[in-house]
């Protein structure tokens, strides 16, 4: 697992509804790890970590659904 | 600028407690307290409408503001729930309050459309005389006429509200009012003319979350104020979760949040204005106190005011 992907478990963690999945690309949405209102949170917790802003174009759910999305995501924005 | 002369609201008899609603929806009161934390919204009955809650809320505000309708200017209605597709629900109220001659047209952007109608009122008033403003909402008769969908009928409510706007100052100046919209997002909450409404909620959830916080700021701002600077704030009551998203972004306290939205649900267009209206009854507008309106709604669109209440 790379440093992004222990950095977004971790952060994810306090806000999941239900366990986080193994699978990267498995629907956070889906599993009911992240309702609305938790993806709301955990946007504004990924900016934090990640020192990056998410540009409100960008502020769509199908970024954040799984976990290589926002590993990807916030990557390229951090880097 | 422009102040506000009178505010009433009004809401239908008929009380919808979540728990018959969970029985309908096949979920728990539980589910939908930690969902949107509405435990009861009013639905019309028989013989109610967007525009019959309208005049009123409109007779309560034009006699708190001690005029007549044949005194207004303008009538400005924001609604998302309009039975017609045209005229719209501004010309039943028009009709109903006896004022004709006078323009009278809606806004319809839905949850947002009471703020865009008051700043549209702000605008018109010096050049008509007093504007009134609504908003004005019947939808439940939008969410009945399909299958009940959980994530929708838990949050909606009915109602209407009304505020008189008039020009110079008076009791509740109105600062600075700022509005915005995205095309962009013109699908994720929409409702064409005799289907469902179509909301995707974590896309509303995301932006408003956004969206609400710059707006309340982009009128602070210019007043040299913070957030902490206002005394009260009035917003639109979508979900109790995103009234605390707002005040965690904003970093204030919850206890400056005006919340009806446990009571009356979200009454789209008509929710800021009933909120702003109760608050005013409550006796919560007090004498030199800084008060922020904001709202976000279908477009998607947002906005905010700045008031100031007379020392």
């Amino acid at each position: 697992m790379t440093p992004a992907a222990e950095k977004i478990r971790r952060t994810l963690e306090p806000l999941a509804r239900a366990p986080i999945p193994d699978d990267a690309d498995a629907s956070l949405f889906e599993l009911g790890v992240l309702d609305s209102f938790g993806l709301m949170d955990a946007v504004a917790r990924l900016e934090e970590v990640f020192g990056a802003k998410v540009p409100d174009a960008d502020l769509t759910p199908r970024r954040f659904e799984t976990l290589a999305k926002i590993e990807a995501y916030f990557t390229a924005r951090a880097s | 600028m422009a102040h506000l002369a009178g505010l009433g609201h009004a809401l239908p008899e008929r009380v919808v407690p979540s728990p018959e609603l969970a029985a309908r929806l096949g979920v728990t009161e539980e589910w939908i307290l930690g969902a949107c934390g509405i435990r009861e919204r009013r639905w019309i009955s028989d013989g109610e409408t967007a525009a019959s809650l309208a005049e009123r809320a409109a007779r309560t505000a034009l006699s708190r503001a001690q005029l007549t309708p044949a005194q207004l200017g303008a009538i400005v209605v924001g609604t998302g729930s309009a039975p017609r597709a045209f005229p719209g629900v501004s010309a039943d109220l028009q009709r109903l309050l006896g004022a004709p001659g006078i323009p009278a047209f809606d806004v319809p952007l839905a949850s947002v459309g009471g703020l865009f109608a008051l700043a549209l009122a702000v605008d018109l008033c010096p050049r008509t005389g007093p504007v009134l403003a609504a908003g004005a909402e019947e939808m439940s008769r939008v969410l009945l006429r399909a299958p009940l969908s959980k994530e929708t009928a838990i949050l909606f409510g009915d109602g209407a509200a009304a505020c008189v706007v008039a020009p110079g100052d008076g009791p509740i100046a109105v600062v600075d009012v700022r509005l915005g919209s995205d095309g962009t997002f013109a699908d994720a909450l929409a409702l064409s003319p005799g289907g469902p409404l179509v909301m995707d909620g974590r896309t509303v959830i995301l932006q408003a979350s956004r969206k609400l916080p710059a707006a309340i700021r982009s009128v602070l701002e210019p007043q040299g104020l913070s957030p902490a600077d206002a005394d009260l704030y009035v917003l639109h009551q979508a979900n109790l979760n995103l009234l605390r998203g707002v005040a965690r972004a904003l970093g204030i306290g919850e206890e400056r949040l005006f919340v009806n939205v446990d009571r009356v649900g979200n009454t789209s267009a008509a929710s800021v204005l009933v909120a702003l209206s109760e608050a005013a009854e409550q006796g919560l507008l007090r004498p030199g106190s800084r008060v922020v309106l904001a709202a976000f709604g279908a477009g998607f669109s947002w906005g905010a005011a700045l008031l100031h209440v007379a020392g």
